[in-house]
């Protein structure tokens, strides 16, 4: 049999797969955004939506895990921008814009969460803090029918949100509208009411099957000196109360505030604000210094570091408080020294000063940013035996104590709540998921983009008004463009454009490898641009 | 109406009315005036053909052969060093089973270089399988160009016609024009069922391996067995349209009761047809054979009109150097197989344009019919002082 | 017909015997595509025709002719006078190796562009006879190792540099003459395009490395070829009649030893003295390409950035949107 012309594709009738050593798979990888967000959110999925401009399902995708976009977007310390494998080829996405857009967008618009089931259970669970946790907690419990009463002692929900985060970054009505979203799944809230005071703690064990606690951590830790109460020496905490009430304090001229956390920077640029000479004198390094030593880089967001300094603010690092100096009863400023270790060799916090270097620094009220504690007053009954169905969370859980996490911790709580009512255990996405670092992107197939950010608005004297302005349908989607989109698969056809076997076969929604041909050379996994492809050793 | 024309302007009238669409090639002596005429008609708009000037007959057989392969008419000449350097694409053409229709004005190859006829260029390629025709006249060529377009169409196999440079090339000669309806009558126009299509996409060319060559290059051969049928079918069907005909494959000559007859091919069949007259008005029972098809090798038919014969002489313009006269051996062999002992004598003349004179020719007789022994191979008219000393 | 893939329409499918990682198969698999199956493929012989036709099987699914080793111009040129005798525009598409491109075909090739016809000639540059078992061409590069420029005791292997073919191909008035490669699917893309936008002879030359001849991974084809143009050795550029008018600036230039040492043809160089002289010699001659084409400040946004993006969701970008479905 002789062919003078041969069929086109009979080829196929030859299957190459046969050379191959090894094959490649396709696995989707964890994030270091997801990995690191204290909430837990899909950072990655709600940025691609985004970048595809679908708003709403953006912003429903990062609901799943946090209520509170608009809030976090402003106010979260943004540790996922810190892993962003991006900074390593020009600057990390700008999440927390996003974040905040996709939240501005939703009280723009209106949207509404939705229940996940129709059904409702009857199991009642009771929470009691209406701050981050607490209201996370209550929303993914209330998504899934259960219902839920959320006590707080204050006269407006919010926790630390509304006490101690100023206006100009968090503005009330942003809060509040976020607020009214969760509570609009039919969550109970009564205010004014403190368990042990207004309402027992055994009544409270009797009428609810679940307990969440997430009182916060309110009561500042003092400095061990008697001035307080005396107008001198002020907590940060109380403070920023003062100030968030609406209280306009009259301040002196020179003010020293201690402590390198986002109180200390908040208390001090709104004493900025108020007109006083601030300074901060803050134990630990700006950023970078001690790059990688924990507790070395001031704990305190970057941003706002920056910001602060930018309105005036004076830092001192590495400075820690030797004593008050007081001339009778009138303060007349601080000593401070400079700081030769942070934490002792157990890792607490503990501070060691050098003899001789000594400095005054004059001011008339030093606030004592130091670090807070929780109340726990009128909880003991709940606390201190041992019961099931009491839950524990947010920033009475422990450090660390930053919004996002009491968001993650209401999260885990609900479900845990879930899993003790209906006796299923929770179930955990993403743990199975390896890694993708910096060594796994290939950034050649990534152009350089510069960050969009959003405007900083000028801070005059006496103005609390929002400080960084939102970055824009345009502006937050390109920024949700410059994602890479690590260890997950964004169709970008570098597998199927290089296969010189036509081995990879592009479907719907991805592609697909044909065994009868692929020949293992591994140019797929090799130009994979986020690491989604991984080469296997094949028996032969 | 016949007009005086030359033989190349003759033969590109015939070209003309096969209605080429691609024309290819590379000049070269005596081939030259066929394409000229071609270039020209396509220049005044007379032709619609594309005319490709090729930069190497290598390239202008290429063209062709692309062009056939694509379903259209082509048709490209060449001769000598030009045939020579078309070699490789000539085996391709032919193993593709492409039918280009090409005429070889036929000189003598080099070294030493030399413009003028003989038939080593296209006997040296007489195993690329092509089709060869030799013509004797200018007329034949016209119509054998005709008849040449079917037999390679009807075949799929390539065709050369051989036309002796100079002698019929370059000589005017009155020549019948056939008209076009009637040479469009006789000649369809080209279908190619394996034409590159992309709306039936085919792979023309493929690699092939010790299991199948053999098979491909036997299919070769029993095509070109099977053309010898249809050379003579279309020969015959010609002389239908056109009134004349050349006998197909083989044209003889007063062979009936002749004792000796010589065999040759192409226009020297035209003097050697005077000797056997003249010779006849002697007395002498001579006769001669044209060669008309070489390839396929016309065995059966050859040993049809030579049978009675008693001496065979072949006069050729062709050798391989150290074997002898090529048609000679193969003669030869047709006979054996045949079961007859006729003796061949074989003479090689006529090369490098030297003219095979009547008394050369006579000559050639006169010693064959005196039963001298046959010579495996001789030259005819050498002159042993003009031989260069090794 | 192999229908797989919804989404391309596989001109050069699969079960083809190219080796494994193979550069040539992988860029005349994009350019096809590219082109798509309504042209007519004429291939010079080389590997790309040895591995795509086998055994009465073809890996073809376009019209597609192969002759001989160095006429494929030629027969391009004859498929093109054919089509254009019939009034048809259906485009023709030569692919040929360098053998088949700088060495054997190099006449062929002159003749199709100087006569005008209408053909896009594509070489797929793997600098060396690889098909035969790795001999030296013209294009193969000064200092490479191969079968008959091997380095020995007097020698560093090839002595002669790579020919200047794109030059040499401009200099004919060249309606369009591009460079690319494998590496930069993007830029390929555009210079395919825009040469089928464009009547007359056009000249692609694809560098398509060569894991077998080149001595590297199967695994870094594209690696490779990236680096030969971050080197500076193999600059991207477009020329229109003969001049320069298109250049992909390096967004950052490579040392050529980052090129050399994946490759095993290259080894020999990082053995003795004679080899660090030629390693300079490489870089001056990478250099040289800079200054030439200004492949570091020329004044385009078009550099080795913006020619490596992929696109989120990309639709392929072949000719096969016509066919395109939702599986």
């Amino acid at each position: 049999m002789n062919r003078l012309a041969i069929e086109p594709g009979s080829t196929v009738a030859y299957h190459t797969g046969d050379w191959r050593n090894q094959r490649p798979a396709y696995r989707d990888k964890w994030p270091p955004c997801g990995q690191t967000c204290p909430a837990e959110e899909d950072v990655q999925a709600w940025l691609a939506l985004a970048s595809d401009r679908q708003w709403e399902a953006a912003w429903r995708t990062l609901t799943e895990r946090n209520p509170l976009p608009a809030v976090m977007g402003r106010v979260c310390y943004h540790p996922c921008e810190r892993a962003c494998n991006r900074a390593h080829l020009d600057t990390a996405v700008n999440i927390h814009g996003v974040e905040r857009h996709l939240g501005d967008l939703a009280l723009q618009q209106g949207w509404r969460h939705r229940p996940l089931t129709d059904q409702q259970q009857t199991q009642q669970v009771a929470v009691v803090g209406a701050g981050p946790a607490g209201l996370s907690c209550a929303f993914q419990l209330a998504r899934r029918g259960f219902p839920v009463t959320i006590f707080d002692a204050q006269s407006t929900p919010g926790g630390t949100l509304s006490s101690g985060i100023p206006e100009y970054r968090l503005p009330k009505s942003v809060m509040q509208g976020e607020i009214n979203a969760i509570l609009a799944l039919g969550i109970q809230l009564k205010l004014n009411t403190r368990i042990g005071a207004d309402i027992s703690a055994d009544t409270l064990r009797e009428e609810f099957v679940a307990v969440f606690l997430a009182v916060g951590a309110l009561q500042p830790r003092t400095y061990p000196d008697d001035g307080y109460g005396d107008h001198s020496v002020m907590s940060g905490v109380d403070f920023l109360r003062r100030i968030n009430d609406g209280e306009r304090l009259s301040l002196p001229g020179q003010i020293a505030v201690i402590g390198g956390g986002n109180t200390a920077i908040d208390a001090a640029r709104c004493a900025r604000r108020l007109g006083a000479e601030v300074t901060v004198v803050c134990s630990q390094d700006p950023h970078g210094s001690h790059g990688g030593h924990p507790g070395a880089e001031i704990p305190a967001s970057l941003d706002e570091v920056n910001q602060a300094e930018a309105e005036g603010v004076r830092l001192r690092y590495r400075m820690g408080v030797q004593r008050l100096v007081r001339s009778g009863a009138h303060l007349s400023g601080v000593e401070i020294a400079r700081v030769d270790q942070i934490h002792d060799r157990h890792g607490r916090f503990n501070p060691v000063l050098f003899e001789g270097t000594e400095e005054f620094l004059p001011a008339s009220l030093v606030v004592f940013a130091i670090g807070q504690e929780v109340d726990w007053r009128g909880l003991e009954p709940l606390v201190q035996t041992e019961t099931s169905g009491i839950f524990v969370g947010g920033d009475a859980a422990g450090k660390p104590r930053f919004a996002a996490t009491a968001v993650g911790s209401g999260y885990q709580a609900a479900m845990s709540i879930i899993a003790l009512l209906t006796g299923v255990p929770p179930h955990y996405e993403h743990h199975d998921k390896a890694e993708v670092t910096f060594r796994d992107i290939k950034p050649q197939y990534y152009p350089r983009q510069a960050r969009r950010e959003g405007a900083l608005m000028a801070a005059s004297p006496g103005e609390f008004s929002e400080r960084v302005a939102g970055l824009g349908n345009e502006a937050a989607h390109e920024e949700a463009g410059r994602c890479l989109n690590c260890g997950i698969c964004f169709q970008c056809d570098n597998c199927w454009h290089f296969c010189p076997d036509a081995a990879v076969i592009k479907q719907g929604q991805g592609y697909r490898i044909d065994d009868d041909y692929c020949k293992g050379c591994g140019i797929c996994a090799e130009e994979c641009p986020s690491g989604h492809i991984d080469m296997e050793r094949v028996a032969g | 109406m016949k007009s005086l024309l030359e033989g190349s302007r003759a033969v590109a009238e015939a070209v003309h009315l096969c209605r080429p669409q691609v024309i290819a090639a590379y000049p070269i002596t005596p081939q030259t005036h066929i394409i000229e005429h071609l270039a020209q008609f396509v220049a005044d708009g007379d032709l619609s053909a594309m005319f490709i000037n090729a930069e190497s007959e290598f390239g202008a057989a290429s063209i062709v052969l692309g062009a056939v392969a694509s379903g259209a008419r082509a048709f490209t000449a060449s001769a000598s060093q030009g045939l020579l350097l078309m070699t490789e694409v000539l085996y391709n053409i032919a193993g593709m089973r492409l039918p280009v229709v090409m005429v070889c004005a036929n000189r003598a190859v080099g070294a030493p270089i030399n413009i003028f006829s003989d038939h080593q260029d296209s006997m040296s390629v007489r195993d690329a399988g092509w089709i060869q025709l030799y013509v004797e006249s200018n007329q034949e060529a016209v119509d054998t160009v005709i008849q040449a377009y079917r037999i390679a169409e009807a075949c799929e196999l390539p065709v050369m016609v051989c036309m002796d440079g100079f002698f019929l090339t370059h000589t005017f000669e009155p020549v019948e024009i056939p008209q076009q309806t009637a040479v469009d009558e006789f000649l369809p126009p080209f279908h190619f069922a394996r034409a590159l299509d992309p709306s039936r996409p085919m792979t023309l060319g493929g690699g092939s391996e010790p299991d199948n060559y053999l098979e491909y290059r036997a299919g070769q051969h029993r095509a070109m067995e099977q053309a010898r049928d249809v050379i003579e079918a279309i020969d015959a069907d010609f002389s239908d349209h056109f009134a004349r005909g050349y006998g197909g494959l083989v044209d003889p000559y007063r062979v009936a009761g002749a004792e000796t007859v010589t065999v040759t091919l192409g226009s020297t069949m035209g003097a050697v047809r005077d000797v056997v007259d003249t010779l006849r008005e002697n007395g002498m029972a001579v006769g001669a054979l044209r060669l008309r098809c070489f390839r396929p090798f016309p065995a059966q038919a050859l040993i049809h009109c030579l049978a009675g014969a008693k001496r065979i002489v072949v006069l050729e313009k062709a050798f391989s150097a150290g074997a002898g006269g090529i048609v000679t051996g193969e003669l030869r062999a047709a006979l054996h197989q045949a079961g007859l002992a006729t003796p061949v004598e074989g003479v090689i003349g006529g090369l490098g344009g030297r003219d095979l004179t009547p008394a050369v020719i006579e000559a050639i007789f006169r010693r064959a019919a005196t039963g001298a022994s046959s010579v495996a191979c001789r030259f005819a008219d050498l002159n042993s002082d003009a031989a260069p000393s090794t | 017909m192999d229908t797989r893939d919804a989404f391309r329409h596989n001109v050069l499918t699969s079960g083809h015997r190219a080796c494994s990682g193979c550069g040539e198969a992988m860029a005349a698999r994009m350019v096809t595509d590219l082109i798509g199956p309504e042209a007519i493929y004429v291939n010079a012989t080389g590997c790309l025709q040895v591995f795509s036709t086998h055994n009465q099987q073809s890996a073809w699914q376009a019209p597609w002719i192969h002759s001989v080793f160095a006429n494929a111009a030629a027969v391009a040129s004859g498929v093109e006078a054919a089509l254009r005798a019939r009034g048809e525009d259906t485009p023709v598409i030569v692919q040929a190796g360098d053998g088949g491109t700088f060495d054997i075909g190099l006449q062929c090739l002159s003749g199709m562009i100087e006569r005008g016809h209408d053909v896009l000639f594509v070489c797929y540059d793997n600098e060396a006879y690889m098909n035969t078992g790795v001999q030296r061409s013209s294009s193969t590069p000064h200092a490479v190792r191969t079968t008959t420029s091997p380095p020995g005791r007097v020698s560093e292997g090839k002595h002669h540099l790579k020919k200047d073919l794109i030059s040499i191909v401009a200099a004919h008035r060249m309606p369009y003459a591009a460079t690319a490669t494998v590496a930069y699917f993007p830029d390929l893309r555009a210079k395919v395009d825009k040469a089928m936008r464009i009547k007359g002879p056009r000249f692609l030359h694809v560098l398509s490395p060569c894991p077998l001849g080149w001595d590297h991974d199967a695994a870094l084809s594209v690696t490779v070829a990236r680096l030969a143009v971050e080197t500076g050795l193999f600059p991207l550029i477009e020329l229109e009649y003969g001049a320069v008018t298109g250049v992909t600036r390096l967004a950052r230039q490579q040392p050529v030893e980052e090129y050399l040492k994946l490759q095993g043809r290259f080894k020999h160089l990082f053995a003795d003295k004679g080899g660090a002289e030629e390693i300079r010699h490489l870089q001056a001659l990478a250099d040289a390409n800079i200054r030439r084409y200004g492949l570091l400040d020329a004044n385009t946004e078009w550099d080795t950035d913006r020619a490596s993006q992929t696109q989120r969701h990309g639709r392929g970008g072949y000719a096969a949107s016509s066919r395109e479905v939702s599986p």
